[in-house]
């Protein structure tokens, strides 16, 4: 029993470019490229396509030896115990819904289009997606609005989310996710978002990776972002003792 | 499973090593008691295990509990079927939530400690005054702002209480979405100022506070910048010889003794072997779900309703906070960037509206604060587009052009909101979990309404040109602030834990957690726990263990 602290690193980071499959099939893996570019798409930017969000995808769906990143980036944890039982659990559920799901999606398209879903055309892909989703292709953000909505969690864990919701998680995981976990190909998501992330998840644990330029930039003087400082009265109280 | 040879007693076992447990642990061992620390989550080594990965520390839940080994279950009602939810999910490992928070650590107000006297009887809420007052807390959170590390500027809080010394570290340089808060704060008459932050900038007590990463507010810090009970108080403790961490060992029964006194505690090592370890005193700092439900599990013939539990509001009168905002959109194409993901989560807040104002229509109030919109996979958009060129859009156009204000509600006691054992759900461990039942009491919904729209208006003042409020609906526990389920007070009937954490009916018991917290107060509660736990060790150790005992009588 190995305790958590004292996890031993295993393998390399996931190679983006790589072809071989650890858990879909060929058709699986065609499919998800597709669906995942209607989630993320291609545009003048690159897309979850390009980013190979189906090979992060592929690594996290293969077992648990992709779960967490060593701390440097290096390889991958090896859990064990209870730990490594309740990840065995929940990715055996995950495993499910993907292959439920991925079926699901094509026996719908066959029956609805006639086709596979990879072999169907954009607009029917969507139509496809709003279909298992359930509700229509989100409309785009305008400006110039207010929207209310009720309640927010930290964070975004993935256990017992139905098909559709983690796959679009799962795409924007893939597509922003530090590259050691196989997608975000060459810091694409973070160049296209305008994030400039660490070279190296080494990087941030040595204070080579420093973002203060992006901070406020120039000068600032406390007395005038905090005016109540000049009036003040606040002083160190003199002990008596 | 097997039983393991019996190990020597010693004076004082804490259960729990998070922000409350870690203070019990300095403060006793620095008082020359041997100490025995448990916690059942693991010991990290912050400089090893810590980095800037997003999928791992928010995705994926590396430091959050998993919901599998370590299930909760909540209902909004009296009559429905619990199900299972991370609610106020505070990582449980040594050093606690203090591994991965933003650190907020504002002071309590004088009024947080006396609700009851303040407004009497409110239709459907229970609250109490505290059993002491801001003026017998103020040396504690003193010593804990410098034994702890805590940043901030003196003065610059136009409301705050009495404070007998300054801060040992200055704040951090504003972030661009920090600067945009001061204007619009001072556009509106508004005194913002930097929260004080439960980290340090300079080389305080040896630290060395290299990170700046931007990667904060659920993610380790690899470096010491981050008052983190893992980096400070627990090599401390160790320091002295007189404390032990027992890690990933599961604390399952204080075990009570034929004189009424708890004997010590069973648990299950690393290794499943249930160990039985005896101590003097018993100091429980699980956190106010854990430490009530520790207590139900521990059932007695004394006690067949849980430890020290005559009363029957065990696990009763549970607060939780809940964190609300809104968030502000700009214009790429006009606007300057705010960089949202930049900074140490918070940025300049304010407590204006933090006393009552009847006019509102509703009592008490929140503090407020700009804080990060964070990374790129969960940046802070309620209600982004899920998929398609809506999406892509969406992050493209308002990643770097966003900026939220949020605020911690200051939610009332009501007694039937509470934490039990649920009578279905089992832990890893075979263990029945927390059950929590909760409704929003209408001042509640009625305080963060208000709050969330003064919100949307400071951040129209900054120029936002879209704004989404996020209202409350129901309690998440998103804030992991627990406090009430085993209330402190001077009578024995009315409470379960007196002025000193001591349990009322078993005389070496103590809860140091927020458990004892009569009511929420509207501020983060660390630091007023921690000065809390700092005040209630040190009597276990000056008054308690020496054999005397002392009350602290309030003037009328």
């Amino acid at each position: 029993m190995t305790l958590k602290a004292d996890w031993p690193v295993i393998g390399a980071p996931i190679d983006p470019d790589s072809q071989e499959r650890l858990f879909f099939t060929e058709h699986e893996w065609e499919t998800v490229e597709a669906a995942t570019a209607r989630i993320m798409p291609t545009d003048q930017d690159p897309g979850a396509r390009e980013a190979r969000v189906v090979v992060f995808l592929d690594r996290y769906l293969s077992g648990i030896d992709y779960v967490y990143a060593a701390a440097d980036g290096s390889g991958f944890l090896k859990m064990s115990g209870r730990y490594a039982d309740a990840w065995r659990a929940r990715m055996a559920d995950m495993q499910r819904t993907y292959r439920e799901g991925l079926r699901n999606l094509d026996d719908q398209s066959v029956l609805e289009k006639g086709s596979l879903f990879k072999e169907l055309s954009e607009s029917d892909q969507d139509h496809m997606l709003e279909k298992i989703s359930g509700a229509p292709k989100p409309g785009k953000v305008t400006l110039g609005t207010k929207e209310a909505v009720t309640t927010f969690l930290q964070g975004s864990f993935d256990e017992g989310l139905d098909f559709f919701p983690a796959l679009c998680l799962h795409t924007r995981q893939g597509f922003y996710c530090d590259p050691v976990y196989g997608g975000n190909k060459d810091q694409m998501g973070w160049k296209f978002i305008g994030f400039p992330g660490p070279e190296s998840l080494k990087d941030t644990m040595d204070g080579t990776y420093n973002t203060h330029e992006y901070f406020h930039e120039g000068e600032y003087d406390w007395e005038e972002l905090i005016p109540h400082l000049k009036v003040s009265t606040w002083t160190e109280s003199v002990s008596d003792d | 499973m097997s039983l393991r040879t019996k190990p020597e007693p010693v004076d004082a076992i804490v259960v729990g090593l998070g922000a409350n447990g870690g203070t019990a642990a300095k403060v006793l061992s620095e008082a020359g008691l041997k100490t025995i620390g448990f916690d059942r989550g693991p010991w990290l080594r912050a400089h090893e295990h810590y980095s800037g990965d997003e999928m791992k520390f928010v995705n994926r839940d590396y430091m959050w509990p998993d919901p599998k080994m370590f299930p909760r279950t909540v209902r909004y009602d009296e009559n429905s079927e619990a199900e299972r939810f991370p609610f106020s999910p505070t990582p449980q490992m040594v050093g606690g939530g203090t591994n991965h928070w933003a650190g907020w650590v504002p002071r309590p107000r004088e009024s947080d400690f006396m609700m009851r006297s303040l407004h009497g009887d409110i239709d459907g809420a229970s609250l109490a005054d505290w059993p002491f007052r801001y003026e017998h807390l103020e040396p504690y959170l003193t010593k804990v702002e410098w034994a702890f590390g805590v940043s901030g500027i003196a003065g610059a809080d136009k409301y705050e209480p009495y404070r007998s010394k300054g801060y040992p570290s200055p704040p951090l340089r504003p972030t661009r979405y920090g600067k945009r808060f001061y204007d619009a704060c001072n556009k509106l008459g508004i005194n913002a100022f930097p929260i004080p932050h439960a980290m340090v900038t300079n080389r305080h007590n040896g630290r060395d506070p290299f990170n700046q990463t931007s990667f904060w507010n659920q993610y380790g810090d690899p470096s010491g910048a981050r008052s983190n009970i893992l980096t400070t108080f627990i090599p401390e403790a160790l320091e002295t010889g007189n404390f032990e961490v027992r890690a990933e060992s599961f604390v399952r029964e204080v075990k009570l003794g034929k004189n009424g006194k708890a004997t010590g505690v069973i648990y299950i090592d690393a290794e499943g072997n249930e160990v039985e370890q005896d101590a003097k005193v018993v100091v429980l700092a699980l956190g106010a779900i854990e430490s009530a439900r520790l207590m139900m599990m521990s059932k007695s013939s004394q006690f067949p309703d849980g430890l020290a539990n005559g009363s029957g509001l065990l696990g009763k009168n549970a607060t939780f906070h809940e964190y609300l905002f809104a968030v502000g959109l700009f214009d790429k194409d006009i606007d300057e960037p705010l960089n949202g993901w930049t900074g140490n989560y918070i940025s300049g807040g304010s407590l204006e509206f933090y006393e009552t104002d009847e006019s509102r229509g509703h009592i008490g109030g929140s503090i407020i604060s700009a804080s990060q919109t964070c990374h790129p996979i969960n940046w802070v958009f309620p209600g982004r587009p899920s998929w398609g060129d809506a999406l892509k859009d969406a992050d493209r156009n308002y990643f770097n052009y966003a900026m939220k204000i949020g605020l911690i509600l200051h939610d009332l006691p009501v007694e039937s909101n509470r934490v039990d054992l649920d009578p279905n759900v089992k832990d890893a461990f075979g263990l029945p979990v927390a059950r929590i039942t909760h409704r929003p009491h209408s001042n509640d919904i009625a305080m963060g309404k208000w709050q969330v729209d003064k919100n949307v208006e400071i951040l129209e003042a900054a120029g936002a040109r879209k704004t989404v409020p996020v209202y409350l609906d129901k309690m998440t526990g998103n804030t992991c602030h627990q406090h009430g389920t085993a209330r402190m007070g001077t009578d024995p009937s009315k409470s379960v834990l007196n002025e000193w954490g001591q349990a009322h009916e078993v005389e070496n018991l103590f809860v140091v957690d927020g458990s004892g917290f009569p009511t929420a107060t509207g501020v983060n509660p660390t630091l007023t726990m921690m000065a809390n736990a700092w005040r209630c060790s040190e009597y276990i150790a000056d008054v308690y263990a020496k054999g005397r005992e002392e009350r602290l009588v309030l003037a009328k």
